[in-house]
């Protein structure tokens, strides 16, 4: 049996931030007719909106790996965003993997 | 007798001056290495450096002038193990002597430098410092990966750093030691523990602070090297150093002379992305308002001239959009509702409705009643004309129908009448 194909991979930030550019370029020249220029346009704006959301999608924190068992585990903690340094009441060096 | 002989001899001054003389053109002393560790160390603000060099046994002064120690690659430390290549000067006037240094190198780097040169050679032989290994970072990385000591100032940069340009970044630290017998195994498993997929990291930074050349050695160590080179995600070296580089710089997919610099090259800043976003949706709203496409731009100005100041706004908008039709069907089916009610409260004028309706109806007929009574054959009579009817009362229409001698009656509009026909003669 077919496997069901993935979607396309979303473009990444990069890629469309020079199609952007490329939109834009091509509206300023003029060559485009009304109906591709909206079309175009339209295409620039999801653009606009998909780098936005790239760029909203990490959400800050702060992880220490440490030994958990036998196994390697993620531990969040605070900092002071001015200095960096890591507020954490644990033994920093203990932490070692 | 005696004679009392005069000893020769000599003042103190010509014995130094002969003791500086000895001493300052002997090649061997004006040229030598000597082994020792430093004492009393001073660097002056004139740029010299003063200290005592000491074994077990002795002790000498020593000077490294500044135009000698201006391009040392390391700082002097009290008790650090040394060899320094210079020449004895005699002071006269004291009648003592010290070292000039010329160069000054820490004891054992010569054998350190050496095992590098021939860790680099095999390395470069295998092809791990080859460029075209060398992997792009990416332009916008989410999850940062680091590598160095949890208690260094370089993690508190690095973090510091990140956070400023993109305030929203995801940081995995690895904690490593950096420093002694141990470090060169701590950061090669450390660096492969954030390649593992689960981290989710897109980029590493492995490195530590500036330090002496003993301190950057785990860096140089090839089980270091090799961990940068197979790094499964894009790797940083970022070690503080003034001029030597460590081997793992070469073996990254790019390096930094601080941990700092680091950070600005792993991590974009965030409201440049953003500007560079606007200036371009602003070139293609003045593209399309502008121009030749004087139409498409009142569409784009009408339809969207929000968008084009924030194009986050798109979202805003849709969404306007669609709780706006969402109320106006909700208000059409509220409309639907009400005239369904009203229609229904007001059958009675209906009704009168249908009574009006049938009154002009009723006028109407009479009307029509009224024309058609116009055309009744009595009322045209009435104005002078008879029907002819001959036998069996048919109409009689043509003179062809009747000939002299026939019997007709004549009806008028009030009354007939008989009469027979004396001469029927059809007009030419």
């Amino acid at each position: 049996m077919e496997k069901v194909k993935k979607s396309a991979p979303k473009p990444a930030f990069e890629e469309a931030l020079a199609e952007l550019e490329e939109i834009a370029s091509r509206l300023e020249s003029g060559e485009l007719g009304l109906d591709d220029s909206i079309k175009q346009f339209e295409k620039g704006i999801q653009l606009a909106a998909f780098c936005h959301k790239k760029l909203e999608e990490a959400e800050r924190k702060i992880e220490i790996l440490q030994k958990g068992g036998s196994d390697v585990v993620a531990r969040q903690v605070a900092v002071k965003s001015d200095t960096g340094e890591i507020e954490d009441d644990e033994d920093m060096q203990g932490s070692l993997i | 007798m005696e004679i009392e002989v005069k000893p020769q001899f000599m003042t103190v001054t010509e014995l130094n001056r002969l003791v500086r003389e000895e001493i300052e053109n002997n090649p061997y002393l004006t040229n030598i290495w000597v082994k020792g560790e430093i004492f009393n160390l001073t660097y002056h603000s004139s740029g010299h450096i003063y200290f005592t060099l000491k074994d077990e046994g002795a002790a000498v002064s020593a000077v490294f002038f500044r135009n000698y120690n201006k391009n040392m690659k390391f700082r002097l430390e009290e008790g650090m193990s040394v060899l320094v290549l210079g020449g004895l000067t005699v002071f006269e006037k004291r009648g003592s002597y010290q070292l000039n240094a010329m160069s000054v190198r820490p004891e054992g780097a010569g054998e350190l430098q050496k095992r590098i040169e021939q860790l680099r050679k095999k390395l470069m032989d295998e092809g791990i410092f080859d460029p075209a290994h060398k992997r792009p970072l990416p332009f916008l990385p989410k999850r940062l990966g680091v590598v160095t000591s949890p208690t260094g100032a370089a993690l508190h940069d690095i973090i510091k750093v990140a956070l400023r340009r993109f305030p929203n970044i995801e940081i995995v630290v690895a904690p490593a030691k950096v420093q002694g017998d141990d470090a060169p195994g701590s950061i090669a498993r450390a660096i492969r523990e954030l390649g593992r997929p689960q981290w989710g990291v897109d980029v590493i930074i492995a490195g530590r602070g500036g330090g002496s050349f003993e301190d950057l050695m785990p860096f140089n160590e090839e089980v270091v090297v090799r961990a940068c080179y197979n790094s499964t995600v894009p790797i940083i070296s970022a070690v503080g150093h003034q001029v030597d580089h460590p081997l793992c710089d070469d073996a990254s997919d790019a390096f930094a002379p601080t941990p700092s610099a680091a950070a600005e090259l792993a991590v974009p800043v965030r409201t440049d992305l953003e500007d560079e976003i606007k200036y371009l949706v602003n070139r293609m709203n003045m593209a399309l308002s502008s121009g030749v496409e004087k139409l498409a731009a009142k569409l784009a100005g009408t339809a969207s001239r929000k968008v084009f100041r924030d194009p986050y706004e798109i979202i805003n908008m849709r969404e306007m959009l669609l709780s706006d039709t969402e109320s106006r069907m909700a208000m059409h089916m509220q409309g639907v509702i009400t005239s369904r009610k009203e229609r229904l409260l007001h059958i009675p004028d209906i009704t009168m409705l249908e009574k009006r309706i049938l009154m002009e109806k009723r006028h109407l007929f009479s009307m029509q009643l009224q024309a058609i009574e116009k055309l009744s054959p009595m009322n045209i009579m009435a104005r002078g004309y008879a029907v002819v009817t001959g036998a069996g009362k048919k109409i009689i229409k043509s003179v062809e129908k009747i000939k002299a001698g026939d019997k007709v009656e004549i009806r008028f509009y009030d009354g007939l009448a008989s009469a027979e026909i004396t001469s029927a003669a059809k007009e030419k």
